[in-house]
């Protein structure tokens, strides 16, 4: 039973790699490696400065270590920090211009590029290794204002919006690889959406690592103006490779009065194999600012791959009556570990915020909830509902939960609920008695147990995400 | 149609079930009664497939082996199970169970998703 099962295991559908020439940085982390990248994305002095400033900020800084997975130690030197298609020496104009092997790889990826294939009500940029290779249904977003492309083409276009905000939200004297990442980040997505604007479709990002020995330094700055909203989407694959690779990107999103941003990441990096070897290192700083009145901030993550899942999108409830939310599904099958959660830093009067994670644990994986909800002097009235429930699947595998709590305000009113459970013999009994096989009936055990959260994804993530959570945990029951 | 010969079922070496042997025809309904304790349930489990039980004895359903069939393929040849105390899946809605549960056993017969 086992062996036939353990056979049936899929292999990681993404796993393949892009044969296609490359420019890159010369190895190692230096100063003439980030005036390369600053260089060759022709960006202003300011910036060139900016990421000197926070390389010099990182030669003091030491990685932290007191999260639960620990990892053998980076060799910075032995690093690409700058990977991009050959083609893409001068930024194609169009997709006509646009590598046809690139095209090919979307295509395979599940994301097409071209015009009549394109996702319906899906705005897409997709992200290849260092550089962004297109982005879709530009046209009818600038119609309504809203500015949608990449960081780089911010940079150029719309300096300003991009002084003003970035850094705003995660200085760059933040951690070591928040400040690692403002040295040498390459892409990722830009959004404005302009006052009172409510952005017609879903934006979406999809970031593919190809290149190997090379990190991913994503940047992704969205910034919503009084009054707007904007649904933002995430997703992420790379090749299957025996060395772990480093993704370690910095996400700022700022919510001014009365903004709604909400952003979802199904997150599915390599894993990995099932014997540990190999998969991402997936280091993220996510940070959202709810700088305005009444404004709103929801995080929602699937988080099914990496080797190392290391991520708390927070929320800072700056502006009165501001909302934070954050709605996670962390899976770690095999020899995956994942240490994630949030903070929800409370300053404005009235504000709220709202946690909801479930941590499911299979083979012999380990998967950390750690949050923080800081309740500061002046934010009175202010509320916090925490609910951590973790799901373990077989006994070699671990759960673990660690929420502070620190609460200066005593007008504020914070809870907490935790439950671990297991998947019971009489569940899994019910279940196959009524036809299910034990993939099935653990697929449909675990979604149940995180429908709090798919609900909150788009309707076109839900769907697939739902798909994920089963094969994530193929060939964890035997 | 399903044929229980010389049955016997222990748990934790404590017998159960002793020499049971049933044939029952297409088109009978058999009630089987008996006061607490008597193996009704036991009968009821070993006969869907729940683990846990040492058994001998033979059983054949519909010219199959049953005891080579795992609880789901049971299900799928019509072996139903009423639950006394069905449980409940957290998350999970009667709708949605029973059209997963539905559909599972369709799949088993190639007929198509509803």
């Amino acid at each position: 039973m086992r062996e036939k099962e353990l056979e049936k295991i899929k292999e990681y559908k993404y796993g393949f790699s892009t044969d296609i020439e490359t420019i890159k940085a010369p190895k190692g982390l230096n100063e003439e490696v980030i005036k390369f990248i600053s260089k060759i994305k022709k960006e202003p002095k300011w910036l060139l400065d900016w990421r000197l400033k926070a390389y010099e900020r990182l030669k003091i800084l030491k990685e932290p270590n007191w999260q639960k997975p620990k990892y053998p130690k980076i060799n910075y030197q032995d690093l690409y920090y700058y990977s991009a298609p050959k083609s893409f020496k001068e930024k194609p104009k169009n997709l006509d211009e646009l590598d046809p092997k690139l095209l090919e790889t979307y295509k395979k990826l599940g994301i097409p590029l071209q015009e009549q294939k394109r996702l319906n009500n899906i705005a897409v940029d997709a992200v290849f290794d260092s550089v962004s290779v297109a982005t879709t249904f530009k046209e009818k977003l600038t119609e309504k204002g809203i500015i949608f492309c990449s960081i780089s083409e911010a940079i150029q276009k719309h300096p300003d919006l991009v002084k003003k905000y970035l850094g705003s939200v995660i200085p760059i004297t933040d951690h070591y690889f928040a400040t690692l990442n403002s040295a040498v980040f390459t892409d990722g997505s830009f959004v404005y959406v302009p006052k009172n604007v409510r952005c017609p479709m879903e934006l979406s990002t999809y970031f593919r690592i190809n290149a190997s020995d090379t990190g991913q330094f994503e940047r992704t700055l969205i910034i919503a103006d009084k009054g707007s909203y904007v649904s933002y989407l995430e997703g992420c694959t790379a090749p299957m490779r025996d060395e772990n690779q480093l993704h370690a990107a910095n996400v700022e999103l700022v919510a001014l009065d009365d903004a709604e941003i909400k952003y979802s990441t199904v997150q599915n990096w390599y894993p990995g194999d099932k014997d540990g070897k190999g998969g991402i290192y997936n280091f993220v700083t996510k940070r959202g600012l709810c700088k305005g009145k009444n404004s709103k901030i929801s995080w929602t993550q699937v988080e099914t791959g990496s080797a190392i899942t290391w991520k708390y999108p927070s929320c800072i409830l700056m502006g009165d009556n501001s909302i934070g939310e954050f709605y996670s599904i962390a899976i770690t099958n095999n020899h995956q570990k994942a240490d994630t959660g949030t903070k929800m830093t409370h300053l404005g009067k009235n504000t709220k915020s709202k946690i909801i994670s479930k941590g499911i644990s299979a083979g012999f994986a380990d998967n950390t909830y750690r949050g923080l909800v800081d309740i500061g002097r002046n934010a009175i009235n202010s509320r916090n509902y925490t609910q951590c429930d973790s799901l373990l699947i077989g006994n070699k595998c671990g759960a673990h939960t660690v929420p502070y709590i620190r609460n200066k305000n005593s007008l504020a009113n914070v809870e907490h609920e935790a439950t671990t459970s297991k998947i019971s013999d009489e569940q899994l009994f019910y279940c196959n008695q009524r036809g299910l096989n034990q993939e099935e009936a653990v697929s449909l055990i675990v979604n149940g147990f995180c429908k709090e959260v798919l609900q909150q994804l788009p309707m076109e993530f839900a769907v697939e995400a739902q798909k994920l959570v089963g094969i994530s945990l193929e060939g964890s029951v035997g | 149609m399903l044929n229980i010969q010389n049955l016997s079922a222990k748990v934790d070496k404590k017998s159960i079930l002793n020499g049971l042997s049933l044939n029952i025809k297409p088109g009978e309904v058999h009630a089987i009664m008996g006061p607490n304790g008597s193996g009704k349930s036991t009968l009821a489990n070993i006969l869907s497939g729940k683990k846990g039980y040492d058994i001998s004895g033979k059983i054949n359903y519909e010219n199959n082996d049953l005891f080579n069939l795992a609880i789901e393929e049971r299900a799928h040849k019509g072996l139903f199970l009423a639950f006394q105390y069905p449980l409940e899946i957290p998350g999970v809605n009667t709708s949605n169970f029973l059209k997963t549960s539905l559909n599972a056993i369709r799949k088993s017969k190639g007929q198509k998703r509803t």
